[in-house]
């Protein structure tokens, strides 16, 4: 390596050129923008209808009872359940209250946690004892064909799938862990490590609601 | 420019693939099943040619100093616009190729194609050359797809055909090697059709030498 030290080439551009850039970008990004606009205007409602299906679907998946059991509006997320969550290493999302008959039957908690490719968003469902109903993805971005046999519940080793492996294990069975007390999918260790981690800040979150 | 040579080009000769080598990540990538294939190779196919047909019809008021941070502004409008119709109407896409439609952006096929093609021709050879060169990749795609999908799960059709879009099992289930499933899997695969395809055009190269 020599010292020497690279002179700029110098930039000699008159002010009217630099002037014509900025123009033309600027009215380009513009126009882009307003389309982008136009676009989201129409796919707005459809995105969004099609995502509180999806809630709606993750959450009735996630319960011992999908037939009788109806769902009441968010509940006020409390610091101390938030704090929970994060603790285990977990973003709490919405808690809805499970009722069946009217009387409470559990929770369904939506968490997210980093996969291994982006967040994985998810819901668990979680009974009056503090058990693990259901565990189901509602969004992610892990790679296809990987990552995706988590979210699609795949069997693990041992035959269970991967999502249901959950079922039934509660805080008395201390920190869920890959490895020791859940199976990962070969070759998806890190999503089934971030769907664990969301399970463990959701049973962290429910312990913590009283 | 003629269409016929265009058309050749993007399937054989100036493959976007095979011969350019452009777009690895997301051949890697999406092709385990047929259905991801087909969704990203029609994705990029749109996307293509809507930028390459505006880029050709603003190529004469492009400084030429800030070309490249242009075309990435109008990819990455496309991009954007199709990722959202995607999420709208066919959320089945949109949740299997997932991360890979935004990142289409980076795709360097289409940047690629803006500055070697599209700034320096018309609108309508732009159009014809997205068509073409998204068609090559697309076609790359699905014969990747079909490969990996045969190998490596022993069904075909993956996504769209069979119950709940599981393919049509072709090789019994014991037979199937998970690994070609696997990103490993995708390099080999890439790796022999990239063979065969610089085999083929030496080889007729070669003959029309030797005329």
């Amino acid at each position: 390596m020599s010292n020497e030290v690279k002179t700029k080439e110098k930039v000699d551009m008159d002010p009217k050129y630099i002037t014509t850039l900025t123009v033309t970008l600027l009215v380009t990004c513009l126009i882009v923008a307003a389309l982008l606009g136009l676009v989201n205007g129409v796919t707005a409602g459809p995105i969004a209808e099609i995502n509180q299906q999806k809630t709606e679907q993750a959450m009735l998946a996630v319960v011992a009872d999908p037939d009788n059991t109806t769902f009441s509006d968010p509940l006020e997320v409390s610091a101390a359940m938030t704090d929970a969550a994060s603790a285990a290493g977990g973003t709490l999302g919405a808690v809805y209250e499970a009722q069946v008959g009217g009387a409470s039957a559990g929770y369904a908690v939506t968490v997210s946690a980093s996969g291994s490719q982006g967040t994985i968003e998810m819901m668990v469902g979680v009974d009056a004892e503090g058990a693990v109903t259901g565990v189901s993805v509602i969004s992610h971005s892990e790679t296809s064909g990987i990552g995706t046999k988590v979210v699609g519940n795949e069997p693990t080793a041992s035959g269970v799938g991967v999502l249901d492996q959950f079922v039934g294990k509660s805080a008395a069975d201390g920190t869920l862990t890959v490895g020791t007390n859940v199976d990962a999918i070969t070759g998806a260790t890190v999503s089934t490590r971030g769907v664990t981690t969301g399970v463990n800040a959701a049973l962290a979150a429910v312990a913590a609601i009283g | 420019m003629n269409l016929g040579k265009q058309f050749k080009e993007g399937l054989l000769t100036n493959n976007p693939v095979l011969v350019q080598v452009l777009g690895m990540c997301s051949t890697m990538a999406i092709t385990t099943s047929f259905f991801n294939g087909m969704g990203m190779g029609i994705s990029v196919l749109v996307i293509l040619t809507l930028s390459n047909v505006i880029i050709a019809a603003i190529r004469k008021i492009i400084p030429d100093k800030i070309r490249i941070a242009m075309f990435i502004v109008v990819i990455a409008g496309f991009v954007t616009c199709v990722d959202l119709l995607i999420q709208a109407f066919v959320p089945a896409l949109s949740e299997s190729l997932g991360v890979f439609i935004p990142l289409i952006v980076v795709n360097c096929i289409i940047l690629g194609r803006a500055e070697a093609f599209s700034y320096k021709n018309g609108v309508v050879a732009s159009f014809w050359d997205g068509i073409f060169q998204g068609i090559g990749y697309t076609a790359v795609l699905l014969v990747m797809c079909i490969i990996r999908e045969f190998l490596g799960a022993g069904t075909f059709g993956g996504g769209i055909l069979g119950a709940d879009g599981a393919g049509i099992r072709i090789l019994p289930e014991q037979f199937p090697m998970g690994m070609l499933t696997l990103p490993v899997g995708g390099f080999l695969v890439l790796a022999c059709l990239i063979a065969l395809m610089q085999w083929a055009l030496s080889k007729s190269k070669d003959k029309e030498e030797s005329k």
